[in-house]
């Protein structure tokens, strides 16, 4: 009060207003906080929980193949490959397909189709991943294993060095249909992030692009997308981040296989589908541990991916020189 | 820039050519948006090496009139224009015209300083290399693009900084270099100025004044100062019809109609 009172400028008090966006100030302070503290929270009880294997395997853990529950050796090798590759079959598929969707709808649909087509991707994107899950086990599975795959192992099985990725029997499930069941999961996710994204950019920008004589491609590929690149790759981020920790429809159609092939027609495993799957079995205690140890990898996997997006932004950034 | 600029028909002193020639003309042009008719069958001459202002309150289809020019409102369905605009005797109207090559030939700078989001050097590089300039020629025309657009002297230790963390200003003089690179022949203004203050302002007034020696300019302006400034000629819209037309000195001081007296003595609009 007397801090106040020194100031004798006719102006009866301002205390109130001051101590309520005093609260309100802490009060939002402590939602940011929370969310700090369940992140931590999250990360230690995975440290915790993870710790016994990690004594008993050391960091080889990580680049250990093996995973026999018999005998007690467990290694992250395999799942984390596993996951690895889906999520690059589904991102390969999925970004380019989701971007073209977008700018379809930003660019060149027809005014009434563009809220139909819109609100169908969201509700793709509204689908329960269980229900990919099984459309996958009983449908995507078997079509892929008596055309698809057959095809693949008779083209591209045959070309030297990428022949190896198409070698082996057609099963059907396996981490080329996880893959690709994955890029459908995540498609509609990019599409529409993608679109709201796009919408962002000023007409006015457009309209100079064009007034360059540009196409339409290079409008998109020289001046909108580099307009929004760091929204785009938080936005990919987003989905690679959905990709990598995606359980259930993998679970129905990866096999479940702990094995490490140089074909993605074999079956695999990812980590979320390996904890999905075993958790219930885990009979012994560092069964257990290595099943949570597994989730602390993919935890740290989805860190380094974020990492790695901020610096590839950064990097951008620097080349377009700003 | 001198090197950079096509042999045009000589020209005698400042404006005093007697007979320019029509590089643009506008015959019985009706435009719409969907069902409203927005522009009311125009006619009208674009001079060559000459600036030609527009102006008349908002709504009067003023940058209406220059969209229809590179066929920007191409890009927006329902948007529609019947008649005829010569360009070097073709009608751009037409259905056949390649769009590309039609807006690589008529320039457009807007409202607002729109920089691409990529270098300043790359700015203008990059519409060089659109319309197939040789790679050795390439930086020669950027620093000869800035020059002519009154910014080389600001930018030259720069280039490879983003277009867009220039100043507003230096921005729009940017859009107009990246514009003059590729050798339009018509260059057209939509409010170049509304975003800049007065001291940018007149940097690009200059610059307007200079281009005009290579360049059929059309410039839509709010500013009456301004259209009386940079203009050879005055086009005075009123409701998507053209009332008047003429020299600028004309327009100013005897206009024709009462309308245009109104407006340009502050009366309306």
């Amino acid at each position: 009060m007397t801090a106040t009172s020194d100031y004798d400028s006719g102006v009866k008090s301002t205390r109130p207003v001051a101590q309520s966006d005093r609260i309100f100030g802490s009060l939002t302070l402590a939602a940011a906080v929370v969310v700090l503290l369940v992140l931590l929270g999250v990360f230690a009880s995975l440290v915790m929980g993870a710790w016994p294997a990690f004594k008993e395997y050391g960091l080889p853990f990580l680049w250990t193949a093996k995973w026999n529950p018999v005998t007690d050796k467990f290694g992250a090798l395999a799942p984390l490959y596993g996951t690895v590759v889906t999520s690059i079959i589904a991102m390969v598929i999925a970004v380019p397909v989701g971007l073209g969707i977008a700018i379809f709808l930003t660019e060149t649909c027809p005014r009434v189709l563009r809220r139909p087509l819109g609100i169908a991707i969201e509700l793709l994107a509204g689908i329960p991943s269980i229900i990919y899950g099984i459309w996958g086990l009983f449908v995507f599975a078997p079509f892929m294993q008596s055309y698809i795959q057959p095809f693949l192992i008779d083209t591209l099985g045959h070309v030297p060095v990428i022949g190896t990725l198409f070698a082996g029997p057609p099963y059907g499930i396996g981490m080329l249909t996880a893959g690709l069941i994955l890029a459908m999961m995540i498609l509609p996710f990019i599409a529409s992030l993608a679109r709201d994204i796009f919408q962002t950019v000023p007409p006015m920008l457009r309209e100079s692009a064009y007034g360059m004589g540009m196409t339409r491609w290079e409008v998109n590929r020289h001046i909108v997308i580099p307009h929004v690149r760091t929204a785009l790759v938080g936005g990919i981020m987003l989905s690679l981040g959905r990709a990598l920790g995606e359980t259930m429809a993998v679970t129905f159609v990866i096999g479940n296989a702990h094995r490490i092939s140089g074909s993605i027609l074999a079956p695999g495993t990812t980590i979320s589908a390996a904890i999905a799957n075993e958790f219930t079995e885990a009979t012994t205690p560092i069964y257990t541990s290595s099943l949570i140890a597994l989730g602390l990898v993919l935890f740290i996997l989805t860190f380094i991916v974020l990492a790695a997006a901020q610096w590839m932004l950064k990097r951008m950034k620097q080349k377009s020189g700003a | 820039m001198d090197t950079l600029i096509r042999d045009r028909s000589p020209m005698t002193f400042d404006g005093v050519d007697p007979a320019p020639k029509s590089r643009i003309s506008i015959k019985n042009l009706d435009f719409f948006y969907g069902d409203f008719k927005a522009l009311k069958s125009i006619n009208l001459d674009l001079p060559e090496n000459r600036v030609t202002a527009f102006i008349g309150p908002s709504g009067c289809g003023k940058s209406t009139l220059l969209r229809v020019l590179n066929r920007m409102y191409d890009l927006y369905p329902k948007q529609t224009a019947t008649g005829e605009v010569l360009l070097d005797g073709e009608n751009i109207l037409g259905k056949k015209v390649d769009l590309n090559r039609l807006r690589a030939k008529v320039g457009m700078v807007f409202q607002k300083p729109t920089p691409f989001p990529m270098t300043i050097h790359e700015n203008i590089a990059f519409g060089l290399r659109l319309a197939n300039y040789a790679k050795s020629e390439i930086d020669d025309r950027v620093q000869a693009a800035l020059k002519g657009a009154a910014l080389w002297d600001e930018v030259k230790d720069k280039l490879q900084s983003s277009g867009q963390s220039l100043s507003g200003g230096q921005q729009q003089r940017l859009c107009v270099a990246r514009t003059i690179a590729v050798e339009p022949e018509v260059i057209l203004l939509d409010e170049p100025a509304s975003a800049l203050d007065p001291i940018s302002t007149g940097k690009l007034e200059e610059t307007i004044h200079q281009l005009k020696e290579q360049f059929t300019i059309a410039i839509v302006t709010h500013n009456m100062q301004q259209a009386s400034r940079v203009s050879d000629r005055t086009a005075f819209m009123y409701l998507g019809e053209l009332i008047e037309e003429g020299e600028t000195a004309q327009i100013f001081t005897r206009p024709r109609v009462e309308r245009t007296s109104d407006y340009i003595t502050g009366r309306f609009g």
